[in-house]
């Protein structure tokens, strides 16, 4: 009985995702998405991208409830955020997570920048990655430090001005570039709306398609030391592609199954 | 070999075509928005304008200050910027005035009290004492030549000390130590003939050793 039930169930399940895999392509395409062959040795290494993927979201979800609170103006900038830590519901928790994952983001990606340069995943013809992630790394770096000027306390209010002066220092351009930042040539309402504006959206709408680049080309290349070390698995994986191209889903053995019975795993 | 890889071979004609309408959409597209986000450097790098009005403001009293001591005197300055533009509001309410506060440091060139000092401590003032007074005077802004962090006056050290990064100046304001390239900046400043300090939101860096108004800078004052 029991097991009948639970066959019927598996059975209503697996025409489901066919017929969404026909109509959509999900199904193949999570599996496109979430299989990628990383090297044997050292493999825990190898999550260091996708942990920072993670917080990356994080601070993307996070930050969009943030602003369900926070004011950019320099009388309620503070006061919002005290708010959000003493009165909200979950607040503490909330810009917690920003807060401290933010922290810990700058760290994974010191970490994961360290693993790619020791695995030598840099070299041809990834080259283009490493420089990608370098643009990132910039833009997550000035992420942080304009969220630490929103709070517009004392530390993030001085930081803010400290890192304006450092970039009154460029050659030829200096007064332009500090202007543009402080929103004037003193820091005050302009400057935090400017904050703003960068923290906000100049930079995520830099960031989301760039991360996409990086992801892409990871793909395109594959993990570095993953072709020698997997070649019999991924000759095995090609060979079963090809199959699954002319005659639909085969099965381990590479015997051919039931035409789109597509809940064999990737 | 170029032309063979064309699906579409383009003429001349059309190139420079495709070259000028492309040109003409991306300075459409592109100069507005870089202009727009500019415009607060535009205004004070080109044409020189300032979020503060240039009017002066009392900071104090000549005979306030001790020989061998920094005195260092709050002054609210009127700030312009965004909402705060001082421009009537559109519902006839008028818009909040903005104000921002800097710190100056008040002291006598060298520390000495100058010889006028010790013979009255009241006014007026006649203009040939003011004009030696001015000559004295230092009025400087508390603002950390090096990256803007507010610098302290040290009675012990008898310097003006930098928190951030270690600047150090003498009582001239002259660069002594540390990171800055150069001395802190002078408030450009001016006696009345009670004794009462008045200063300027502009500001001028002096070289070591030298009296009067120097070099006309903007230290971007927070």
């Amino acid at each position: 009985m029991i097991a009948r039930t639970t066959a019927r169930i598996r059975g209503w399940g697996r025409d489901l995702m066919d017929w969404m895999e026909e109509r959509t392509g999900i199904v193949s395409l999570t599996e496109k998405l979430l299989y990628e062959p990383t090297p044997a040795r050292g493999r825990w290494l190898y999550t260091l991208g996708s942990a920072t993927l993670f917080l990356i979201t994080l601070q993307f979800l996070t930050g969009i409830l943030l602003l369900f609170y926070y004011v950019p103006t320099t009388d309620n900038a503070w006061d919002s955020i005290h708010y959000i830590m003493t009165q909200a519901y979950f607040g503490r928790l909330i810009r917690g997570m920003h807060f401290w994952s933010a922290n810990l983001l700058l760290f994974v990606i010191g970490l994961h920048m360290v693993r790619t340069f020791l695995s030598g995943s840099y070299k041809a013809p990834r080259e283009m990655n490493w420089v990608v992630g370098v643009f990132l790394i910039l833009i997550v770096t000035i992420m942080a430090f304009s969220g630490y000027a929103l709070r517009w306390d004392q530390e993030g209010f001085w930081a803010w001005e400290v890192g304006a002066m450092i970039s009154s220092y460029t050659p030829l351009i200096g007064s332009w570039v500090i202007t543009t930042l402080l929103g004037g040539d003193t820091a005050g309402p302009a400057t935090l709306s400017r904050v703003f504006a960068l923290h906000v959206w100049l930079l995520p709408a830099v960031l989301a398609p760039l991360i996409g680049v990086h992801l892409y080309l990871l793909r395109k290349h594959g993990e570095f030391g993953a072709t020698f070390e997997y070649s019999e698995r991924l000759a095995a994986l090609r060979k079963r592609r090809q199959m699954e191209e002319t005659f639909g889903s085969v099965e381990e053995d590479g015997q051919v199954a039931d035409a789109g019975d597509h809940s064999q795993e990737g | 070999m170029p032309e063979e890889l064309q699906k579409d071979p383009l003429t001349r004609r059309q190139f420079l075509w495709m070259g000028t309408l492309g040109t003409f959409t991306g300075v459409v597209l592109t100069v507005p928005s870089a202009v727009f986000v500019l415009d607060p450097a535009i205004k004070d790098v080109l044409l020189e304008r300032s979020d503060v009005p240039a009017e002066w403001k009392e900071v104090g009293s000549v005979f306030e200050i001790p020989a061998s001591e920094a005195v260092e005197h709050l002054v609210e300055f009127t700030q312009k910027q965004t909402y705060d533009a001082g421009e009537p509001a559109v519902n006839g309410t008028g818009a909040k005035v903005e104000t921002m506060t800097n710190a100056v440091l008040l002291s006598w060139r060298d520390g000495k009290l100058p010889s006028v000092l010790s013979t009255r401590d009241e006014g007026p003032l006649p203009k040939t004492q003011i004009k030696e007074l001015e000559r004295d005077l230092n009025a400087l802004s508390n603002h950390c030549a090096h990256l803007g962090c507010p610098v302290r006056w040290s009675s012990e050290t008898q310097d003006i000390l930098c928190p951030c990064h270690g600047g150090i100046y003498d009582i001239n304001g002259d660069h002594t130590g540390g990171p800055p390239a150069h001395g802190l900046w002078h408030y450009v400043s001016r006696i009345r003939e009670d004794g009462t300090i008045l200063v300027k939101h502009e500001f001028y860096v002096q070289q070591k050793g030298q009296i009067g108004p120097g070099v006309k800078t903007k230290p971007y004052v927070v």
